[in-house]
């Protein structure tokens, strides 16, 4: 027994001299802390975050650039629109094989593609695919989308899609898909690492695919390991125990001469704003809600509370080839703003306190809040905040018995984003404009830039929504906060940078390293 | 034994019915549902898609209609099925069972051995000088928050020391038992820490009381020295309390656990518990409830039962 047990030490030990001999190469990331992560939820087709680890074992048929200026082919070589604008046809990337070793093929895009839209599913991504009237698959490299209208905003919808193979869930009902043991047991992607295990509230481990399009990754390992809290990822980033995670500012701050990591930061493109509800009387003159923008001294909130790593927004867009030279600035001005509400009889319109919902429960945003409601009482607006979690906010905000929200919404890359939140067409209870927007002009526009279908003509339909919101302010817009996170020293070429709900850019994981 | 154990059994019945239902009540009255949290608030399903799934999940039943349905299904012993991600809730609180067991009984053991030790230590000449000075880091003890002490313990001995591994059960791809309980020494001293103060005090007060009864002065009489007397009199006497207190600090320490499992990334069903409640995962939280009632009372039956065996003029009944 003793020499049984002497015998499997003396083996460990030799595994671990070998195992040293010729080391992993292993990179350990907290890729799901923070507002982009979608923890232990493995199904990408009803995510709407954590695609910055989907896209390391699935592939879209697009993707951004890491600048997010123009989109290019991932597992399509490119596509051409025809001329009316109705049909898109995709020329797929030849010898790509999933992790099974079974080709992929046109078929698998169309069955991606048919799954998202069966309502069974439940897919955030199924309203943004509504125009699309057939799919068609001429060839084993090719796949038509025909729609009902031009549709330019679908391309970016394309960039957060994953691709699933046909071959391993065809036989699974839709229902059943949804949840099935398939995405956290044994996931089949195209991307450059292939599932290797789950451990539930540990971690994930992929290994590095041999026969990854872009060639084989120099990481044998990526690991996502999972914290509950952001604080013990930043610690653990610190002691050099992982390799990346997501830093708030307050952790960017406190670990600014570190040797352990360095940070990399990049606009959140998610718009924060004071989400008026436009069906509520006492928004109904525009002077209201101009004397609140006035109140409140934005440019001095993003110096002191967001250490001016933020823009300000005076519109709902803050893309340079979006905004409009000509906006009001709404600039600090108490005294104007109490001018304003007297015309607007406040005084007599004003009732109960407002109540200020916001669903943010970090500091900086308290922080954020309790200015606001200062700044605001300061010209006469009372106002009383309620912080709520994500599902509570939900219920409350749907239901539409609520006046004023703090809130964020992605206003990019793809201009259209917004356009759900804001066109009077996505009214509950059948969309998502949960502030009750209708604006008939908005509606117009957004129409108009959805269909065109010349990159040229777009920014002048979007400069002009950007003058409509600044004039008529459905939402009280106020800034685009930076967000960070942390790669350790150790790490090479690796490629991060923020975006709503995480990934959809081309971070070439197949090259990153470590020392 | 088996008809005091019965008994009490048949008494703790109603009260275990209560705890549900009024769990089954709380968890539905916070605003928000499975649904909602399905989704971020920024980019949500619209109403429509959600009343579809809210029909699908049975959310759309009368309260009393869906606790009844529930209560049944746990007869059959069947706890249902994760809203999250369809995982059945029986398997999923039984994978998280051998790491909460661990770090539980690992703060209970590490507590009761150093609050009965100090509380000792403190009663053998109590108001002097070390008396206060555990009375005051006891003070310090009870009075501090675990999750906070927590983050200050890892900051100290992970960061600036860098003794122990920030958080997690095990670094992947090792895992063995010399990683996993490398893993938890932080935590489970941080878990120790309120129940060693607590221990502490009792044992102390309860010791000083022994300590003016007439046989301990007929000790001394016949010679024992006052660490003898303190040993075999005093303490074997002091013991009910402790026992009471130990047995009644456990829910406390299964409380601290839950808050503690989040702070340390621990994969226990204190940080599956809290997820439940982020995402309204209903038969997750009440199954978790469930096992967590059935394992408090279990301790105090055992609490019961050792009463009897150290102190023989109890009897079970």
């Amino acid at each position: 027994m003793v020499l049984k047990k002497s015998l499997a030490v003396a083996g460990l030990l030799m595994t671990m001299a070998l195992g040293a001999q010729a080391a992993d190469k292993v990179l350990i990331g907290a890729f799901d802390v923070g507002p982009g992560g979608n923890p232990q939820k493995f199904n990408p087709l009803t995510a709407s975050a954590g695609f910055t680890w989907y896209n390391k074992y699935f592939n879209t048929l697009a993707l951004y650039d890491a600048n997010f200026e123009r989109i290019s082919g991932d597992l399509a070589q490119g596509w051409s629109v025809s001329p009316d604008g109705k049909a898109i046809t995709f020329n797929l990337r030849k010898g790509v094989k999933w992790h099974d070793g079974k080709p992929f093929t046109s078929r698998d895009v169309k069955f991606t593609l048919d799954l998202v839209r069966n309502p069974d599913l439940g897919s955030v991504f199924a309203p943004r695919l509504d125009s699309v009237t057939g799919i068609t698959t001429p060839d084993p490299q090719t796949v038509v989308l025909t729609l009902s209208e031009p549709n330019t905003p679908i391309l970016d919808t394309l960039t957060n899609l994953m691709i699933v193979p046909e071959h391993q869930l065809s036989g699974i009902s839709v229902k059943d898909l949804r949840n099935a043991d398939w995405w956290r047991a044994s996931p089949v992607g195209t991307g450059p690492f292939k599932w290797s295990k789950y451990e539930a509230d540990q971690y994930v481990e992929l290994v590095a695919n041999p026969d990854y399009f872009r060639g084989r990754p120099k990481l044998d390992k990526l690991i996502n390991r999972y914290y509950k809290d952001g604080g013990a990822a930043a610690i653990a980033l610190q002691a050099g125990e992982i390799q990346f995670s997501y830093l708030t500012m307050d952790q960017v701050k406190e670990s600014q001469k570190n040797g352990a990591f360095k940070v990399v930061s990049g606009a959140s493109q998610v718009l924060n704003y004071l989400g008026f509800n436009n069906a509520e009387p006492r928004f109904k003159d525009v002077r209201v809600r101009q004397a609140m923008m006035m109140a409140i001294d934005r440019a001095s909130i993003v110096k002191s509370l967001y250490g001016g790593q933020a823009v300000l927004g005076n519109c709902i867009y803050t893309q340079k080839q979006y905004v409009a030279g000509d906006l009001n600035p709404y600039a600090y001005n108490p005294a104007k703003a109490r001018q304003l509400l007297a015309e607007a009889g406040w005084s007599s319109i004003k009732g109960e306190p407002l109540e200020l919902l916001t669903y943010y429960g970090d500091q900086l945003s308290k922080d954020v809040v309790a200015t606001l409601q200062a700044q605001l009482a300061d010209v006469g607006v009372q106002v009383v905040p309620r912080f709520l979690d994500g599902p509570g906010f939900s219920r409350v905000v749907d239901s539409g018995r609520f006046t004023l929200v703090f809130a964020g919404g992605g206003n990019g890359p793809e201009p259209d984003t917004l356009a759900p939140l804001l066109d009077s067409a996505y009214a509950p209870p059948k969309g998502l404009n949960r502030m009750r927007v209708a604006l008939p002009e908005l509606d117009k526009l957004f129409d108009e830039g959805r269909q065109e279908t010349q990159a040229a003509k777009r920014p002048e339909i979007y400069k002009n929504i950007c003058r409509v919101t600044n004039a008529k302010l459905p939402w009280g817009p106020l800034w685009v906060s930076h967000r960070f996170g942390g790669i350790g020293n150790k790490v090479q070429n690796m490629v991060w940078t923020p975006a709503p709900g995480g990934g959809r850019y081309q971070d070439n994981a197949e090259t990153w390293s470590i020392q | 034994m088996p008809a005091f154990l019965l008994k009490r059994l048949l008494v703790s019945l109603p009260t275990f019915l209560a705890i549900l239902a009024l769990v089954f009540v709380l968890v539905n009255a916070a605003p928000g549902d499975p649904v909602d949290a399905f989704v971020p608030p920024g980019q949500s399903l619209s109403l429509e898609q959600k009343e579809m799934l809210r029909h699908e999940m049975g959310l759309d039943r009368p309260l009393p209609v869906r606790f009844g349905l529930w209560l049944a299904q746990v007869a059959r012993g069947d706890l249902g099925y994760r809203y999250k991600d369809g995982e059945p809730v029986y398997r999923t609180i039984m994978s998280r069972v051998p790491a909460t067991l661990m770090l539980t009984f690992a703060g209970l053991g590490l507590g009761a051995v150093l609050g009965v030790a100090l509380g000792l230590v403190a009663a053998r000449r109590p108001h002097g000088k070390l008396d206060f000075a555990l009375s005051l880091l006891a003070y310090l003890g009870i009075s501090g928050p675990a999750f906070l002490l927590g983050i200050l313990a890892m900051y100290v001995f992970a960061l600036l020391l860098g003794w122990f591994p920030t958080a997690g059960y095990a670094t992947p791809g090792d895992g063995s038992w010399q990683d996993v309980l490398h893993h938890l020494v932080l935590p489970a001293s941080v878990l120790s820490i309120q129940f060693i103060a607590i221990l502490m005090r009792y044992t102390r007060s309860s010791v000083l009381e022994v300590q003016s009864q007439d046989f301990m002065r007929t000790a001394s009489a016949k010679g024992l020295s006052r660490t003898q007397a303190l040993l075999s009199h005093a303490f074997p006497n002091a013991l009910i309390p402790i026992v009471t207190v130990i047995g009644a600090n456990f829910s406390a320490l299964i409380g601290g656990a839950v808050f503690l499992e989040t702070v340390f990334s621990w994969p226990g069903m204190g940080t599956l518990f809290i997820d439940g409640v982020e995402t309204r995962d209903y038969p997750l939280i009440m199954g978790i409830t469930l096992f967590m009632a059935v394992a408090i009372l279990a301790v105090n039956v055992l609490t019961d039962v050792i009463y009897a065996w150290i102190d023989p003029r109890i009897s079970l009944r």
